[in-house]
């Protein structure tokens, strides 16, 4: 299993943390030397962190506060851009409460389907490895070409209506086509996050499962009270990009929906781009606050999250 | 002296073998390459050119090109014109960088970045946001310059790309709505064809006649009426009515006459008589005209290509828009060439322009069947005398036509037009609610500017 798992993602070693001590080299310019050795290597990868990250961070927090339309400089526009943005009907009737409708749904949905995945491959079932194979290539196909294949399933004249002999217009309809992107995502992200909980698991000592066993626990209760708690940091970690990958949703619905129909399926990052590119009149001020004040829900609600977990760890423990 | 002549032109030969490796060592499209070739063959037959003509290759003007590319054939269109351009003007290269997707992003952040192209298309529909911010070019003085009159060209796409007084781009070709009809259809059902003299109720009636929804399988539909703003505003023209006000400071979408016009259109789909593309599976009504399920469509010159293309069977006609009782009505779609403010090289660039639009060029974009030309003169030409279709279209922008243009906030009130059709269709609210809503988004959307 070649995933690294969340606990392994603490900063790769720097600077000789565990060092062998040579007699007679300086130690303190063997650890600069180190520490030099260790940032040149890094460096390829600071150099993308710092141009495509912090600077293009900086720069959107700056261009939040500004009025900017791509072709005049930014012209300094203070709070204007923040206001307008809390004051958008589009934003506050549609793109929010669709954008926290999708994350909670979804999260729960496909954090489970994958938990239940990772379960059964671990099992000792004839084919798994063909099974894994089929769960995860979902994962690894692009988006778009997902979004295409579910828009013709999907068709008024696709295959689902033929298979179930409806009528319904899926994505054209505005009470269905919000669920259709959501299964799709399920779909698509099941696998990975299979993958990650599969890696989980292998990591728990069989002497636990047998020790249970002993006491006479059934699969079930095995699952539930010793395969959960020691999972606790995995589902820590896939709610937390799954969170924050729903509340970036954007490449299905610019495919399939393109926000529609009446706004049904039109999320935060989707207004983000109609007002940034879109629009006739360009407002790339406005979709810079708009990015800011998403970063900061993405950002309050994992903080929540973790707390929430890490509470209920410590009780239960 | 003979000496002398043997040296020069040995010298010549030199620089002209000097000449043609040049473009070996900077790639550039095969358009330039071929211009090498051309000029070798024509020094070669006079041996005695001077120098100084050789050399020229070496002071090689640069102009950079940029559109979206929308048909493999178009592109194939606009790469013969520059290369016929190419070889009337050795000295200047035109690099021609299409951009697929998403173009106007595309273009807008390379402006952004100062790296926009010398000349780029323009749409009608958003052009005005790039000479607001004055980076586009006054073509006047260029104009001037070669002769070039607003008058050679159609007046409501010179006057839609003209800002402040100041022309700003001129229109490459463009396209109108006609009334595409079905001949087969209108046989089977036992009526006369359409005419340009056409009215609301006789397009009423043949709708209602044309339907036939008797097989599940492949319903048949008088007329397709989708919610797009890019077809429904031609309906409140005929009405009488506008989008926008003249100053497009406001908007009349909540009017008497837009609402009329609302209802009417709407009407099709409530009676059964007309319905939308994805009524019948699809997203365009284009491809369900092809398929012979909508009697009628209101669409552009595109679709000829199209139904020739995919659909080659489909016996079809196409008249004006039938008039309402406001008269005739139809919407203007054009594209322009502009000039980037920051050109290097403004007369190099507005030569390149000069000869897209000149009237050899128009002909062949009008004989190659995609577009209509912009050029007034090519009106009498014998291709529209020989091509109905193609006539109708043209015709259709000379008679009661607006420019598809609704000011600064045009995508807010494109968005609304279908959403207002879209809660009619869908929800089912009354088209007077439906378009004062409408109207008052697009206010909301003009105050917030």
């Amino acid at each position: 299993m070649s995933l690294s798992m969340p606990q392994d993602q603490s900063p790769p070693p720097l600077a000789g943390a565990g060092a062998a001590r040579r007699p007679g080299a300086s130690r303190r310019g063997k650890r600069l030397a180190e520490a030099l050795t260790g940032y040149a290597f890094l460096s390829p990868w600071l150099f993308i962190f710092f141009t495509f990250v912090v600077f293009s961070l900086g720069y959107a927090l700056y261009l939040s506060f500004t009025r900017y339309n791509l072709l005049r400089p930014p012209e300094w526009w203070g709070l204007e851009g923040y206001q307008r943005v809390l004051a958008d009907e589009l934003f506050i009737q549609k793109a929010l409460p669709n954008t926290f409708k999708y994350v909670l749904i979804v999260v729960p949905v496909q954090t489970l389907i994958s938990l239940i995945l990772a379960f059964a491959m671990d099992q000792k079932l004839r084919f798994r490895r063909g099974f894994r194979t089929i769960f995860y290539l979902p994962s690894v196909t692009s988006s778009v070409v997902i979004s295409l294949i579910f828009v013709w399933l999907f068709a008024a004249q696709g295959v689902i209506n033929q298979i179930t002999g409806l009528t319904v217009n899926w994505l054209d309809d505005v009470n269905t086509a919000f669920y259709v992107i959501m299964g799709m995502n399920v779909f698509t992200t099941s696998g990975t996050l299979m993958l990650i909980f599969l890696a989980g698991l292998q990591d728990i000592s069989p002497a636990i499962y047998e020790a249970a066993e002993i006491d006479g626990a059934s699969k079930f209760q095995q699952f539930l009270y010793v395969t959960i708690p020691m999972l606790r940091p995995v589902i820590f970690f896939v709610v937390t990009v799954g969170v924050i990958g729903c509340f970036q949703v954007f490449d299905q619905i610019f495919v399939m929906t393109n926000g529609g129909p009446l706004d049904s399926t039109t999320t935060v990052t989707y207004l983000i781009y109609k007002w940034a590119f879109r629009d006739t009149t360009i407002k790339m001020g406005q979709a810079s606050a708009l990015a800011i004040i998403l970063t900061l829900i993405i950002l309050a609600v994992t903080v929540l999250q973790r707390r929430v977990i890490e509470g209920s760890g410590s009780s239960t423990a | 002296m003979k000496r002398l002549h043997q040296a020069l032109s040995a010298l010549s030969l030199v620089a002209l073998l000097l000449a043609a490796c040049a473009p070996a060592a900077t790639p550039t499209p095969q358009v330039i390459r071929e211009t090498q070739i051309v000029k070798e063959t024509e020094v070669v037959e006079k041996v005695a050119t001077q120098i100084v003509e050789v050399e020229k290759p070496a002071e090689q003007v640069v102009v950079r090109l940029s559109g979206w590319a929308s048909s493999p054939a178009e592109t194939a269109l606009l790469e013969s014109l520059l290369y016929k351009f190419s070889v009337e003007n050795p000295g200047i290269t035109v690099k021609y960088e299409p951009i697929t997707g998403d173009y106007k992003p595309a273009l807008l952040t390379a402006f952004a970045s100062g790296t926009e192209p010398d000349i780029f298309y323009m749409d009608i529909f958003w052009w005005q946001e790039l000479a607001k911010s004055e980076v586009l070019l006054p073509l006047d003085d260029l104009m001037a310059s070669t002769g070039t009159e607003k008058a050679d060209f159609i007046p409501a796409l010179i006057d839609a790309f003209t800002f402040d007084g100041k022309v700003y781009g001129i229109p490459k070709d463009f396209n109108s709505l006609g009334l595409f009809y079905n001949k087969d259809l209108f046989a089977a059902a036992g009526l006369d064809e359409p005419t340009d003299d056409w009215t609301w109720d006789d397009l009423k009636a043949a709708a209602a006649a044309l339907t036939d929804t008797s097989d599940p399988n492949k319903p048949i539909y008088g007329l397709g009426v989708p919610p797009d703003p890019g077809r429904f505003p031609a309906f409140v023209f005929q009405n009488g009515g506008g989008i926008m006000n003249a100053d497009y400071s406001d908007t009349t979408l909540d009017s008497a006459e837009a609402v009329g016009a609302g209802e009417f259109y709407t009407a099709f789909k409530a009676d059964g008589s007309g319905a939308l593309p994805a009524d019948v599976g699809e997203g365009w009504q284009g491809t369900v005209f092809g398929k012979g399920q909508f009697a009628m469509v209101y669409e552009g010159g595109w679709l000829i290509p199209y139904l020739r293309d995919q659909f080659p069977n489909t016996n079809y006609g196409v008249v004006l828009p039938p008039a309402g009782p406001g008269g005739e009505g139809n919407l203007i779609f054009t594209v322009a060439w502009g000039i980037s403010a920051n050109t290097q090289n403004p007369e190099a660039a507005w030569k390149v322009v000069e000869f897209l639009t000149n009237e050899a060029s128009q002909k062949q974009v009008l004989e190659s069947g995609f577009a209509l030309p912009s050029r007034l003169a090519l009106k009498d030409s014998d291709y529209l005398k020989n091509n109905a279709a193609a006539s109708a279209i043209f015709r259709g922008s000379l008679e009661g036509a607006r420019p598809f243009f609704w000011g600064a906030v045009g995508s807010d009130v494109n968005d609304q037009i279908s959403k207002a059709l879209e809660r009619i269709y869908k929800e089912g609210q009354s088209v007077q609610d439906a378009f004062a809503e409408a109207a008052q988004n697009i206010r909301d959307a003009l105050a917030n500017q």
